[in-house]
């Protein structure tokens, strides 16, 4: 299950911010004129900045600092310097500050961002100022100051810190490069990893990026949906919601949790009545906490029935398996997809284990009783369809998982002695056993790697 | 996808390999060690049917393997089988525990100064309905994180990946248990 998802995680994160820079070639001249209006302020803050070494760091921090205040100029036109001044040197902390390095910071290159990288990890930024570094890092060589510095810096979202390393790796790569053809190239090879789930997520458009000063909603920008490239994942911003990265971003973790919260209603009885994450979340956490009550429970009667904790699974069915021959042939055919999974735990626990081999024989019999007959169609589907011992890859999985699961329930209430008696005993059995497993291997095909003899049971 | 029955079926066999451990043993054991025993081996039995895929199956190896002595190790291995054994307990040892503390401290830092930040900004606190969803939502995740193990080193996301696994697992798991217990019960009957 985590093989695919963290890499979802990733590669959204990373498609989203790829997104917004790919058309960066087509607010150049927008970007050019926000530089000049953002160096017209920097020369007032130079004044303000105290002054310090420029060396790659200083430099650095003066983006940070220069950023964060430029985003609050930007949101408040008429805004002071000076409070911006001071939270951004609080903030920074012991990161010299610089503005009149932030000409040049639109030229920082590949060196620069580990370094940048490493500011951050070691000092406590908050975000709107990381984020802002995050922006101008984003920002191409040619000192571009991309939209987003603005956006970044004014929207405050809860961005994961995993998502800026994301993003930060992402950016050290792309403006190693000069073009934003070579960004795109970079963007498709991330993209290529992509999987479905992530095309159905709420997009942004790509022209979202032009809006430059405001960080307001972009209400006729969502309208634009233009593709440049046909493998970009797109996340299209809704009428009437904020475009920038972090919003957008945060948008895009919101669905996803939602979408795994969905599976969860499913799977958790009960919870379909309940809207709302808190209220799903504690549900969640009772039946859980449930589930592991019951295990503690069960072990402890395990343990009281059994003195010597030598569960003879052999011995355990023998007693009930008396009566009904007629009814083992017709219990076992309909649940013939339990038998051919049983099939394999047979083959390879006989291979293995061939003290185990009589063990696991006997272990047949209550997975029988595990397939109601309902639950057959679902499994031979599933079987049928995807093939077994694969984990959670993807959401799709993840629901056909919690599709079958509901099932499961009804299981439990099959389990009581009038199952077990059905059972014969264990020579009788084995042939109808085989018999059952040649028709059932042949109806099913091949989906299952089984040999594809009949089974000849290895009793020890 | 793995059907259910599968699942089950490779949980009670390992489980039974893990509990054949116990039963060749000739010591008596009281019924709490029995239970705990029963508990582990199931424990490390349903995580090692997710073969080290999931954080909390590695979670509850690691747990397996860490307790006391020599007795719980050889358990896991026994269970997972040897080559499986060294993959997984690889995974665990290195991959785990030890990335995700660093980066669930240094997020930690991170909250907690901007958290300073922010309080110092907004000193008025107003009771807002949406702020007070987010702590609740905020209070209920932390009590979840608790109940899944290894969850304290999961994101939200992941943490509910997990919870969908981990859920589906202990359900074959408490179904195989509870089978085999009024099994038991029944043939212990005279």
């Amino acid at each position: 299950m985590n093989n695919a998802f963290p890499e979802i995680l990733q590669c959204s994160d990373m498609t989203v911010l790829e997104r917004q820079k790919a058309p960066l070639q087509r607010q150049q001249e927008q970007l050019q004129q926000q530089e000049k209006q953002q160096q017209s302020y920097f020369s007032e803050l130079r004044g303000v900045f105290s002054n310090q070494t420029s060396h790659v760091q200083g430099l650095q921090g003066g983006l940070l600092s220069g950023d964060s205040l430029l985003c609050d100029m930007v949101m408040t036109p008429q805004a002071k310097p000076d409070p911006g001044l001071e939270t951004a040197r609080s903030e920074l902390g012991n990161i010299d500050i610089a503005g009149m390095g932030f000409g040049q910071c639109g030229y920082v290159n590949g060196p620069s961002f580990d370094m940048n990288y490493a500011i951050y990890r070691t000092s406590s930024c908050p975000p709107a100022v990381v984020a802002a570094a995050v922006a101008t890092e984003g920002v191409e060589a040619k000192g571009k100051e991309s939209v987003e510095s603005e956006k970044l810096g004014s929207a405050i979202g809860r961005e994961s810190f995993k998502k800026r390393k994301a993003d930060k790796l992402h950016c050290s790569k792309v403006v190693a490069e000069d073009d934003s053809k070579r960004i795109k190239a970079c963007a498709e090879e991330r993209e290529s990893k992509i999987t479905g789930p992530n095309t159905n997520k709420s997009s942004s458009s790509n022209n979202n990026n032009k809006k430059q000063t405001s960080t307001e909603t972009s209400k006729e920008n969502s309208k634009f949906s233009k593709v440049q490239k046909p493998d970009y994942i797109h996340v299209r911003a809704r009428r009437g919601q904020a475009t920038d990265r972090h919003s957008l971003a945060e948008r895009v973790r919101r669905e996803k949790i939602s979408e795994r919260m969905k599976y969860l209603q499913d799977l958790v009885p009960g919870c379909n009545k309940i809207t709302g994450k808190a209220g799903m979340l504690d549900e969640i956490t009772s039946y859980v906490q449930s589930l592991q009550q019951q295990v503690e429970l069960l072990s402890m009667k395990l343990a009281a029935v059994n003195p010597k904790l030598d569960f003879n699974i052999d011995n355990l069915f023998a007693k009930q398996v008396r009566q009904n021959p007629a009814a083992v042939l017709h219990f076992s055919v309909t649940n013939y997809a339990g038998i051919v999974c049983s099939r394999q735990l047979f083959a390879s626990c006989t291979t293995t284990f061939p003290t185990v081999g009589m063990l696991s024989e006997m272990a047949n019999p209550p997975y029988l009783q595990f397939n109601p007959v309902q639950q057959v169609v679902s499994c031979r589907e599933v079987e049928m369809g995807m093939g077994m011992g694969m984990e959670i890859n993807s959401p799709d999985m993840a629901l056909q998982r919690t599709i079958n699961a509901p099932l499961s329930i009804p299981d439990a209430s099959f389990l009581d002695s009038s199952c077990l008696a059905q059972f014969q005993s264990s020579a009788a059995w084995d042939v109808e056993l085989q018999n059952l497993y040649n028709v059932g291997f042949d109806q099913e095909g091949s989906t299952t790697p089984f040999p594809s003899q009949p089974f000849t049971g290895t009793k020890s | 996808m793995r059907p259910p029955s599968s699942l089950r079926q490779e949980f009670l066999k390992k489980w039974m390999m893990g509990l054949q451990r116990y039963s060749t043993s000739k010591k008596n054991m009281s019924i709490l060690e029995r239970k705990k025993a029963i508990k582990l081996s199931a424990d490390v039995a349903i995580a090692s049917a997710r073969n080290g895929t999931t954080c909390w199956s590695r979670a509850l190896i690691a747990n397996g393997y860490s307790k006391d002595g020599g007795d719980d190790k050889h358990l896991v291995e026994q269970i997972l089988g040897p080559e499986s054994e060294r993959l997984i307990m690889k995974k665990v040892l290195t991959g785990g525990a030890s990335v995700c503390n660093k980066r669930m401290r240094s997020k930690k830092i991170l909250k907690r100064s901007c958290g300073i930040q922010r309080t110092r900004k907004f000193a008025p606190q107003v009771a807002l309905a949406s702020s007070i969803a987010k702590r609740l939502v905020r209070k209920r995740t932390q009590i979840l994180r608790s109940l899944i193990p290894g969850g304290e080193f999961m994101n939200d996301v992941t943490l509910i990946e997990e919870t969908l696994d981990y859920i589906i697992s202990l359900r074959a798991q408490v179904d195989v248990m509870r089978s085999l217990a009024s099994a038991s019960e029944l043939a212990s009957e005279p």
